[in-house]
């Protein structure tokens, strides 16, 4: 079994990596999966992918994925510093649109899952 | 290394039965385009249009922007390792046509392309309303993957604008400017008491729709690396990507990329350009600590005294450039970085995701959240469907009288991070 865990919000990485990766599926907006992520790295996760990728900007799209590590250590500042800034940025993004094209909403989700696809192979190899 | 680039200008561009460039106009055959384009069968249909500077015309969804250019002598061809054969281009001698460029648009991912305005406020803020555009829109065949059509529309645009380059091989350019750079001990010889500066370049590397190529290589898989300042002229590097307008570089902005040219023109005056090192902005944050690493390293290995950075896109990439600043920082190298900002729509947030106190030396080529009215245009190359999606638009984008109000996200470079823009900060 690998050694991270994804985080997310998007049904499509349920479907596509449902039985073969550890995963926590959270049905919340893209700023509190960021904010799940943050309770992981508190309880000493390792951060592994960027809680930032992608340049569909928060608020232009409601998935996130996001990897950590499923070993446990201790807190490391630099994971604070990244999901606290990353949270603050998100923040910054005050418009939220209701996206509820469906053809849209499985764009977005591709993206998102073309992101994570993109650390998956980094973190495999 | 030694490239002589000749420019020949274009003043107009003409559907015409065949095509051939005379007195400055392109003539273009669409029967012959057509061909070149659909030679992929991922592509079922293609329309072809022009937009010229002061029309009262918007292109979108904008993917791509293209300089076509020839390679006339010298080793290697445009665009290698994606056209060409794969071999080290940037010496000899290359023709390019100015004041013109192959537009790719299309609805790929719909959501995520830019706007290029040829008149009204918003052509101000991008580079492109100032040129002669062949637009040309790609349709894909049924049940085609996102990053596929990325891919087919991608390759049909340089097809395009390798075929138009072509057309100029036997001209004689209107103007003529050399460049020429030395190897590492050559430089150190013949300037020794100028500052050893290098280019550092980020390249966005996400995931699909998402990467930039390196002599046909995708940027995600590879280490940072160094190059030839010249190479970037004949195309070593295109993009591959559907990230936000107005910081992404277009393969135009590779093509004449400004540091690397204004770099050129100091080189031998103020300071020694040393040579141009491609780094990448992958997601996996061990890949970016490691990237960063080779960065800082080889700015040591090469006994730099200065780099410039510069970064595409945002967010994530942030994180990559305040690494690279850090590190090469501590390497007692000194850093100017090239970004952007997403500072709110009044302008008051931070602007960056990352920050850190060695990055003390930043240009900014403007606030992405700017937000920007843009009046109704009497005519749409592409299509308006997508223009709520696109990054920086919303529900409230389209307004009555056909206005759109956005954030300056949504123009193709208008607050690029080479500093091909007219905004920035004192």
């Amino acid at each position: 079994m690998d050694d991270y865990i994804i985080i997310t919000n998007n049904p499509m990485v349920v479907e596509e990596f449902g039985t073969e990766k550890e995963i926590e599926f959270y049905d919340v907006d893209y700023e509190n999966i960021l904010v799940k992520v943050r309770d992981k790295i508190y309880k000493g996760h390792e951060l592994l992918s960027h809680p930032l990728s992608g340049s569909v900007k928060p608020g232009e799209t409601p998935y996130k994925s996001i990897m950590v590590s499923k070993r446990v250590g201790s807190l490391e500042e630099k994971y604070v510093k990244l999901i606290e800034s990353s949270i603050q940025t998100v923040g910054k993004f005050s418009f939220k649109p209701t996206i509820n094209d469906q053809k849209t909403l499985k764009d977005l989700q591709v993206v998102d899952r073309t992101l994570l696809n993109s650390a998956i192979a980094s973190a495999d190899a | 290394m030694k490239l002589e680039m000749g420019h020949i200008f274009i003043k107009d561009i003409v559907f015409s039965d065949t095509s051939k460039i005379e007195d400055g106009v392109l003539y273009v055959s669409k029967a012959e385009l057509e061909k070149i384009v659909l030679s992929d069968e991922k592509l079922k249909e293609v329309s072809f249009d022009v937009a010229k500077p002061g029309e009262s015309v918007r292109i979108t969804p904008v993917k791509d922007v293209i300089e076509p250019r020839v390679k006339v002598e010298g080793e290697g061809g445009i665009f290698p390792g994606v056209i060409a054969k794969v071999g080290t281009v940037g010496s000899g001698k290359t023709y390019a046509l100015k004041g013109m460029a192959v537009v790719t648009a299309g609805k790929i991912v719909g959501f995520q392309e830019g706007i290029i305005d040829m008149t009204g406020p918003g052509a101000e803020y991008t580079p492109f309303s100032k040129l002669n555009n062949l637009v040309m829109v790609c349709e894909p065949i049924e049940d085609i993957k996102p990053h596929q059509y990325e891919k087919a529309v991608r390759l049909a645009g340089f097809r395009v604008a390798t075929y138009l380059g072509e057309l100029s091989k036997s001209l004689t350019p209107d103007e003529t400017k050399v460049y020429e750079t030395q190897t590492i001990m050559e430089g150190k010889e013949k300037y020794p008491d100028l500052p050893r500066v290098a280019y550092v370049q980020m390249l966005q590397s996400q995931g699909l729709l998402h990467d930039t190529y390196v002599y046909g290589v995708d940027a995600k898989q590879t280490l940072s690396t160094i190059m030839n300042p010249t190479e970037v002229m004949d195309g070593a590097i295109v993009s591959g990507n559907c990230v936000s307008a107005c910081d992404k570089n277009t393969t135009y902005h590779h093509l004449n990329n400004p540091v690397i040219h204004d770099m050129l023109e100091e080189h031998g005056k103020t300071l020694n350009f040393v040579c141009q090192i491609l780094t990448n902005e992958n997601v996996y944050l061990a890949d970016k600590e490691r990237s960063s690493d080779w960065t800082a390293k080889m700015c040591e290995m090469l006994d730099l005294d200065g780099v410039i950075v510069s970064q595409e896109g945002f967010g994530n990439p942030d994180t990559d450039l305040i690494m690279n600043c850090k590190k090469i920082e501590a390497k007692g190298v000194k850093t100017v970085i090239i970004t952007d900002e997403y500072a709110g729509r009044d302008g008051k947030s931070q602007s960056l995701a990352d920050a850190d106190a060695a990055a003390d030396a930043v240009v900014t080529g403007g606030n992405a959240n700017q937000v920007i009215i843009l009046p109704k245009l009497d005519k749409v190359i592409g299509t308006l469907d997508y223009v709520t999606k696109i990054a920086g638009a919303s529900d409230e984008t389209l307004r009555e009288d056909g206005s759109l109000e956005v954030e300056l996200q949504v123009i193709t470079g208008a607050t690029n991070e080479t500093g091909f823009n007219k905004l920035s900060a004192r």
